[in-house]
């Protein structure tokens, strides 16, 4: 009882455990670009109170949403192609492997030439964010999927799409789904930064605008409302991944003894 | 009727090798025999298996079921694998109505034949189950009704209970027996295990080690239906496994000569 009690309140115990090391830090360093995690906090308010910033913030969630749905249904189709045909992954592997590495961010002043500065060019930053991961696991999931498995559904009589459709996208869903999470992450951390370069609207930009007036309380309240969505985003992720395949979660594993 | 005319495989493996698998096998099956399949592993029985399932094509000469030659898989013939190959985001009832469904069975149809052949195959209480959650010899009864949903003329069984332990195999095999009795399907059934070969067949195919080639075809004259408790102690049964291990062990020495 104590434990499990305890496990419910382990992230808040740790995220209260980073804001005192926090204000203890600052507390020693005492800069003015270093504020209390208290005062940081206290600053929160004001930002979520002011509609400006509401509307910021709301439209970089906005990009960030689109973005991520289209970079889903591009990524998962091809990285399941991919993993299902040795010419498709010959051919799309290369280019792959020299774009992953690339920060997706470091793009942006390109993208902008085409683009120019406004919602486009961030979402296509935050599309190639999202993407190579969710490719990357879609692929080696699809790749995965038990030979056998598409024999049997053959003999079914399903048809070549047919056996993508309804046994490669399940049987690979718990890998894509994996990728999915890696590039919602992805896709945060490219929408804050197209919004440092591009500099116009969104929460991005109410951080660096602050950073540049030296208004630092607000910086760091921008850190901890960026991160407080990344948590929010990620738990809401983590139940819908966990409802959709719960049929492969560990744990669940414990065979019955009958023949 | 299924026919296997002049068939040979060959793989390419690695480093341009070229490996002999099958050389030129043929072998007719009559409707509703049992008929097993039994070699060394590496012998190439599965890829025959598989030739007639549709799901690898001859390298040279043809398959033919019912006349016509075979040129993928198709719901006449029923694979049961020695990995299970059930879809785990199915639960029990699911995979088995996964067939009919395909086939265009109405829902409410699927679910009452679906449910009847697990029971069949003694998993009722486990319909909402998922396959994780099942032992290995209860994933392949599952497999077997679902291949079974989908009424097919011929079951393909590639080493079905290979993976299993010796209670579980035994108690499987039974329930095979009685299954088939009913309906006296055409089985063409993989093994390595001579006592199972024996115990189930009409017929049993013996190949050489590779390149795969039939030794011998031995027809096994054991009245049926079958009960294995008499049959262990039948000498007829004794000398059929007595003279077809012999077969094998041949075969083995064979394949050890330079």
């Amino acid at each position: 009882m104590m434990a499990r009690v305890l496990s419910r309140l382990a992230p808040l115990l740790a995220c209260l455990g980073l804001l005192a090391i926090w204000q203890a830090g600052s507390l020693m360093l005492n800069t003015e670009s270093f504020p209390t995690a208290i005062e940081a906090v206290r600053a929160v308010p004001s930002i979520l109170g002011d509609r400006e910033s509401v509307i910021n913030i709301l439209d970089s969630l906005r990009r960030m949403a689109i973005a991520f749905a289209a970079a889903l249904l591009f990524a998962i189709p091809l990285g399941l192609m991919m993993g299902r045909s040795r010419l498709v992954a010959s051919f799309f592997n290369p280019l792959l492997m020299i774009t992953y590495p690339v920060p997706k961010a470091a793009l942006m002043p390109i993208i902008m030439l085409w683009l120019g500065v406004g919602d486009l060019a961030k979402m296509l930053v935050i599309f190639l964010g999202v993407s190579l991961p969710v490719i990357y696991h879609s692929f080696q999931g699809a790749k995965a999927v038990e030979e056998k498995m598409l024999w049997s559904g053959a003999a079914m009589g399903l048809s070549a799409p047919q056996r993508m459709i309804r046994i490669v996208l399940p049987a690979a869903l718990p890998e894509i789904l994996t990728g999915c999470r890696t590039g919602l992450v992805l896709a945060l951390i490219t929408m804050v930064t197209s919004e440092m370069i591009a500099r116009q609207s969104g929460a991005g930009n109410i951080l660096f605008n602050a950073l540049d007036m030296g208004q630092y309380d607000t910086v760091y309240a921008m850190i901890i409302i960026i991160g407080a969505m990344g948590i929010g985003l990620d738990a809401a992720f983590e139940k819908l991944r966990s409802r959709l395949v719960r049929w492969s979660e560990p744990g669940f594993d414990i065979p019955l003894s009958f023949a | 009727m299924i026919e296997i005319d002049h068939v040979s495989q060959i793989f390419r493996t690695s480093g341009r090798q070229a490996h002999l698998a099958l050389s030129d096998i043929s072998l007719t099956i009559e409707d509703g025999a049992f008929v097993s399949i039994l070699g060394p592993s590496g012998c190439g029985k599965s890829t025959l298996l598989y030739i007639v399932g549709g799901f690898v094509s001859p390298t040279e000469g043809v398959a033919r079921v019912k006349g016509r030659a075979i040129t993928g898989p198709g719901p006449d013939r029923g694979p049961v694998f020695q990995e299970f190959a059930l879809f785990p985001w199915k639960t029990v009832l699911g995979n088995v109505m996964y067939g009919p469904r395909q086939q265009g069975v109405k829902a409410a149809e699927a679910d009452a034949q679906s449910r009847r052949l697990i029971e069949m195959v003694g998993l009722k209480g486990f319909e909402n189950f998922y396959p994780k959650e099942l032992s290995g010899g209860m994933k392949q009864r599952v497999a077997l009704a679902r291949t079974l949903a989908y009424h097919p003329a011929v079951l393909l069984m590639d080493e079905p209970f290979g993976a299993l332990d010796a209670h579980t195999r035994t108690r499987l095999q039974n329930d095979l027996l009685n299954i088939w009795e009913r309906d006296r399907k055409t089985v063409l059934f993989v093994t390595h295990s001579v006592d199972e070969a024996v115990f189930l067949s009409d017929k049993v195919v013996v190949m050489t080690r590779a390149p795969g080639r039939i030794k011998q075809i031995v027809d096994i004259e054991l009245p049926r239906p079958r009960r294995r408790a008499e049959l262990l102690l039948d000498p007829r049964y004794q000398k059929y496994v007595v003279e077809i291990e012999r077969m094998i062990d041949d075969t083995s020495e064979d394949g050890l000569r330079p």
